[in-house]
C-alpha cells in the first residue's frame, strides 16, 4: 500500500492560468490609448450672449452709453477700436478692459472679413478683464 | 476578464469615433478660453472651416446657409434660448464673414448665446493671438 501526503496531491491538481492573451490585450489598450490621447487637442471654449445691430438699437432708452469694442480692418491691418483708442494687440486692449466698469458688460463689435482669430481675441480680453456679460455683435 | 477587457476597448473605439466625427479637424484660435472647471454639454457643433464652407460632422456635406437655417429650426423647435446649446468651431484663418453670417442665424432661430471654441495653447501661454 502506497500512502502520499495530501498536501503534494493538491500540487498535482492546481490549475494554470495562461497570461499570455491577457498580456496582449493590456498591451493593445496601452496602444489604442496613446494614440487616442496624442490626437486629441485640447479645447475650450468663449460664451457671448448674440445680439444684432437691430435688435441693439432697439433698446434706445437705456440710461448708459454701451461700452464698444470695435474690431475692424484698418489699412489692411486688424485693429481693434475702443472710444477714441486704436489698438493692435491683445495685452494692450486686455489693459484698457481692465480699467472699464464691469457691470455694464461689454459689446464686441465684428466686421467682416477679419480673421476669426483675432475676432475671438477681443471676446478673450473682455473676459480675462474681469467682464462676466459679453455680447458679440455680427456685423454684415 | 478577457471578454470585459474586450468590451472596453470596443467601447472606447466607438465612443472617441463618434466624438472625431462631430469635430472635424480645425485650427482653432488658440486661445485660453474660460477654462471652467466643470464640463458643458456641447449641443449642437457648428464647424466653420478655413474656406468657409459649414459642416456639422465629419461624414457630412458642406451646408449652404439656408440648409443650416432648416437644420437649425428642426434642432430647436419648441426650446427656448436657454435651452439652446450651440458650439461653433472656427478656423482661426477663417473669416469673420462667415462666422458673422453663422452668429446672425442663430439669433434668428432663438438661441441667445454661442459658444465659440478655442484651442487652449500649450503651456497656458497666448497662443497665435495678437
Amino acid at each position: 500500500m502506497r500512502f502520499q501526503p495530501r498536501a503534494s496531491r493538491t500540487r498535482i491538481d492546481r490549475l494554470t492560468l495562461n497570461l499570455a492573451s491577457m498580456i496582449d490585450v493590456t498591451f493593445l489598450l496601452l496602444v489604442y490609448f496613446i494614440v487616442s490621447t496624442v490626437m486629441a487637442r485640447p479645447e475650450d471654449q468663449l460664451t457671448s450672449s448674440i445680439q444684432t445691430r437691430d435688435s441693439e438699437t432697439s433698446g434706445a432708452e437705456i440710461d448708459y452709453q454701451p461700452q464698444v469694442v470695435e474690431v475692424v480692418q484698418l489699412e489692411g491691418r486688424s485693429t481693434y477700436i475702443i472710444g477714441d483708442r486704436m489698438l493692435h494687440d491683445l495685452p494692450s486692449l486686455t489693459t484698457v478692459l481692465k480699467n472699464l466698469p464691469k457691470e455694464i458688460g461689454v459689446f464686441v463689435r465684428v466686421s467682416p472679413g477679419i480673421p476669426v482669430e483675432f475676432a475671438l481675441a477681443a471676446v478673450q480680453a473682455a473676459r480675462d478683464a474681469g467682464f462676466q456679460q459679453v455680447t458679440y455683435v455680427p456685423q454684415l | 476578464m478577457i471578454d470585459v477587457v474586450f468590451l472596453l476597448i470596443v467601447f472606447f473605439m466607438v465612443t472617441s469615433e463618434f466624438a472625431r466625427d462631430v469635430r472635424a479637424e480645425l485650427e482653432l484660435p488658440k486661445l485660453e478660453g474660460e477654462q471652467r472647471d466643470e464640463s458643458e454639454e456641447a449641443g449642437l457643433v457648428i464647424n466653420i472651416q478655413e474656406d468657409g464652407s459649414i459642416i456639422l460632422s465629419v461624414s457630412d456635406t458642406p451646408l449652404q446657409l439656408d440648409e443650416l437655417e432648416q437644420r437649425l429650426r428642426d434642432t430647436f423647435q419648441g426650446q427656448g434660448s436657454t435651452e439652446a446649446r450651440v458650439l461653433v468651431r472656427a478656423d482661426a484663418q477663417a473669416s469673420t464673414t462667415r462666422l458673422n453670417e453663422v452668429v446672425r442665424l442663430l439669433h434668428e432661430v432663438g438661441v441667445g448665446a454661442a459658444r465659440m471654441g478655442t484651442e487652449v495653447p500649450p503651456m497656458g501661454g497666448r497662443g497665435g493671438a495678437p
